[in-house]
């Protein structure tokens, strides 16, 4: 039986599988940031990031997401179980 | 005083007293603006001086040099007393710089990205974008209030993610059919360097990841002076599609972006904008 993949654990993959800095790391704890001072996306690549997750998950523009905290690991893929919820 | 700083304050003090002036007559005050750069640079032989338009345009004999020099020192003088009376009072006097739609405009088809650079007018570019059909988001260094109703500014200044924000609601409103304003020559963020006038220039990244992104044409422009009145110059579209790669695509569009405008100030190196000119000299220098 297939395992049921966590938008947790999917947006990990997506990180590994685009982010340079995140395929050498163990793990992506829910606190690592997503620019600055963590994975150091920048602005382009962020944007690119969100772009993906809104076409595999089927999100509205994260835009709400961009304008709060800085973002991170966990921000993130509660956004995307929240969106999946609704 | 030394004779050379007297004159350097007499001048400053002119172009102050026409930026006033420019609140009741801003055409008077733009055009006489050209003439007084035009002295300056021509008794100063400075900002820029004939050697450093030589370099950058190696054909021109020194009088030709010497001749555009005084042109960009006339425009960079209407620029300042533009952008002074613009911090005082919005983009009030915008409107009136470009009476009627310039006909090149007719030729854009949102949604799309204009792409300008530092060379002519550029903080005249708002009287443009009033002609455009539809809003017109603008993306620039500080925020200022525009009085053109159909012009929305936002800061590219902040945080990486704030940076991204930015560039999101800009992809939004190319989504919703409207037409995104953005400088080409002005890095704040992620970059890439292409060849130009035989040196290097480094561009924003963003406008051209924004055009692959988004799937929409770049397409070049560029503001300049007539008399106390603004036209406008529109390059061809600029498409982002059959490349391999993201970095390929960005690269090429980069490329025929400058391309375009190489062909333009070798057309008119007067239009040459006197910070562009300095960074191209300055490269040179390393």
């Amino acid at each position: 039986m297939k395992a049921k993949i966590t938008p947790a654990d999917g947006v990990r993959e997506i990180l590994r599988k685009r982010v340079p800095r995140a395929k050498d790391l163990d793990d992506l704890p829910d606190e690592l940031q997503l620019g600055e001072g963590g994975l150091g996306l920048d602005s382009i690549a962020l944007v690119e990031l969100l772009l993906e997750c809104e076409r595999l998950f089927r999100l509205p523009p994260p835009l709400a997401l961009l304008d709060g905290p800085p973002l991170t690991v966990g921000l993130l893929a509660e956004h995307v179980r929240a969106s999946a919820c609704r | 005083m030394p004779v050379s700083q007297a004159a350097r304050r007499s001048f400053d003090f002119l172009e102050r007293c026409l930026s006033h002036v420019a609140e009741h007559w801003p055409q008077l005050s733009l055009s006489a603006g050209g003439h007084v750069g035009r002295l300056r640079n021509r008794l100063s032989q400075r900002w820029p001086s004939p050697e450093q338009v030589h370099t950058l345009f190696p054909s021109l004999s020194r009088h030709e040099a010497a001749t555009v020099a005084w042109k960009i020192g006339g425009i960079e003088a209407r620029n300042r007393i533009l952008a002074r009376y613009l911090e005082k009072d919005g983009d009030r006097m915008l409107p009136g710089l470009m009476p009627r739609p310039a006909p090149v405009l007719s030729r854009l088809h949102p949604p799309l990205i204009l792409g300008f650079f530092h060379v002519g007018a550029p903080h005249a570019l708002g009287a443009v974008f009033e002609w455009l059909p539809v809003p017109v988001l603008a993306l620039r260094l500080g925020l200022r209030s525009p009085a053109v109703p159909t012009l929305t500014v936002l800061t590219i200044e902040g945080s990486t993610q704030q940076r991204a924000l930015v560039f999101s609601r800009a992809m939004a409103h190319l989504r919703a059919c409207g037409v995104v304003a953005s400088a080409l020559d002005f890095v704040s963020g992620p970059s890439l360097t292409v060849p130009f006038l035989g040196r290097s220039l480094e561009l924003a990244r963003g406008p051209f990841a924004m055009a692959r992104l988004a799937g929409v044409p770049l397409v070049p422009l560029a503001a300049r002076w007539y008399g106390g009145t603004v036209e406008v110059e529109v390059g061809d579209e600029l498409v982002a599609d059959g490349f391999s790669s993201p970095e390929i695509c960005e690269r090429k569009l980069a490329t025929a972006a400058t391309g375009w405008l190489e062909n333009y100030l070798r057309s008119d190196p007067g239009e040459m904008g006197l910070g562009l000119l300095h960074r191209l000299v300055l490269s040179s220098d390393k």
